[in-house]
């Protein structure tokens, strides 16, 4: 697993339940955009993420509507073992 | 939801960023222009969600960032996804990837393609310069001016003083020749003269006569020492004295010539200091002065 795909994975496990967008994850972890889709899509296709496009409406909320991620519980539990593994490798 | 329907909606805000130019534009057409050459089944999603995840990103430069990096990401999921399809199917990543790319198997390699775009970017800047922006810039540097800057005058040294000649330290004030005549009658005694007649522009004969011994001045024989007298001591002796106005000694007189005899040139002295009072003071024209002059006491024997 790359490095920026810990860093993406860390922008989700702030809060496991929160939807992020390409756009809020990028703020999160500074990803570039050339890098940061193809992570997503990658977690997607793998099952670690569910995505969905948000329900507003765009001309009363002036923007277009945005295509949320959410860590499945798979996702969750694989990402958290990923980070443990780190945290069990440093503390030993 | 259809993507040009979602360009269309958000048109109050998307309206100001397109309206800055043709930068805007570009950035539009990059990002529609990745999401045309992802695999068909994302290609509608990626533009959608990028147009959207445009909106977020604030300044040219980082809207540009985006839209590069959409190209980016477009191939590099298209070569994932196909290595995916292709592992499965048995088929290369290189066929397969073309096969998601929807546009079908380019006829420009990646190394062409980016020869290609530099090579644009130089005739780009070439007819740049060439048309306008060359004149443009040239206007804008300021002609070059050439002064000439006069050479330094050489240090020319100032000529040296002239020589001094006699001729410059004549005196200003021309001395009155002295004729060498004094005033008939004015010496009884031996005189000296005061101080150097000082220099007056407009030269006057002061008539100056000296002073000397005066009425009730002592008798000499009354000062003769007695032991000269048995020696037989004699002689003259020149007193200096210094006498007022009113003819009495300013100072102690002294011996301004010895007769050759101690006790007589003693006695002159003595008889020189009894005498205060009695001298007669220089005159010029008529009026006492003060004055020294010297007078002669000669002891002789009888």
């Amino acid at each position: 697993m790359s490095f920026q795909t810990l860093k993406a994975l860390e922008a989700f496990l702030e809060n496991p339940t929160e939807e992020l967008s390409g756009a809020d994850v990028h703020k999160r972890s500074g990803i570039a955009s050339g890098t940061l889709y193809p992570i997503l899509l990658r977690l997607e296709s793998a099952g670690w993420f569910v995505s969905r496009w948000e329900t507003i409406d765009p001309v009363s909320a002036g923007r277009p509507r945005r295509r949320l991620y959410r860590l499945t519980r798979n996702g969750l539990a694989r990402a958290s073992d990923v980070f443990a593994s780190f945290g069990r490798g440093v503390s030993a | 939801m259809n993507p040009d329907e979602v360009l269309s909606e958000p048109r109050a805000a998307r309206s100001s960023r397109e309206g800055r130019g043709w930068v805007e534009g570009v950035i539009l057409s990059l990002i529609r222009y990745a999401a045309r050459q992802a695999p068909p089944s994302l290609s509608a999603r990626l533009e959608e969600e990028w147009l959207a995840d445009l909106t977020a990103r604030q300044g040219t430069i980082a809207r540009l960032r985006f839209a590069f990096g959409c190209c980016w990401a477009t191939r590099v999921i298209a070569l994932e996804l196909a290595t995916a399809v292709g592992a499965a199917a048995g088929l290369s990543a290189g066929k397969t990837a073309a096969l998601f790319a929807g546009a079908g198997p380019s006829i420009l390699s990646r190394r062409t393609t980016v020869f290609v775009l530099i090579g644009a970017l130089h005739t780009l800047v070439i007819l740049a310069l060439a048309s306008g922006i060359t004149r443009e810039v040239l206007q804008a540097i300021p002609p070059i001016q050439v002064v000439s800057v006069p050479k330094a005058p050489e240090r020319v040294e100032p000529p040296p003083p002239p020589a001094p000649t006699l001729e410059q330290f004549r005196p200003v004030v021309p001395l009155t020749p002295w004729t060498g005549e004094a005033p008939a009658g004015a010496i009884s005694v031996p005189t000296v003269e005061g101080p150097p007649p000082t220099v007056s522009a407009t030269p006057r004969q002061v008539i100056r006569v000296a002073g000397g011994p005066g009425p009730g001045f002592p008798n000499t024989e009354d000062y003769y020492p007695e032991a000269s007298r048995r020696l037989e001591e004699k002689g003259l002796t020149t007193v200096s004295v210094c006498v007022d106005g009113a003819g009495r000694l300013a100072a102690d007189p002294v011996v301004a010539r010895s007769s050759g005899s101690v006790r007589l040139d003693a006695a002159a002295v003595r008889l020189a200091k009894a005498a205060s009072g009695h001298y007669r003071p220089t005159t010029e024209d008529g009026r006492p002065v003060s004055s020294c002059y010297p007078f002669g006491v000669r002891f002789t024997l009888k």
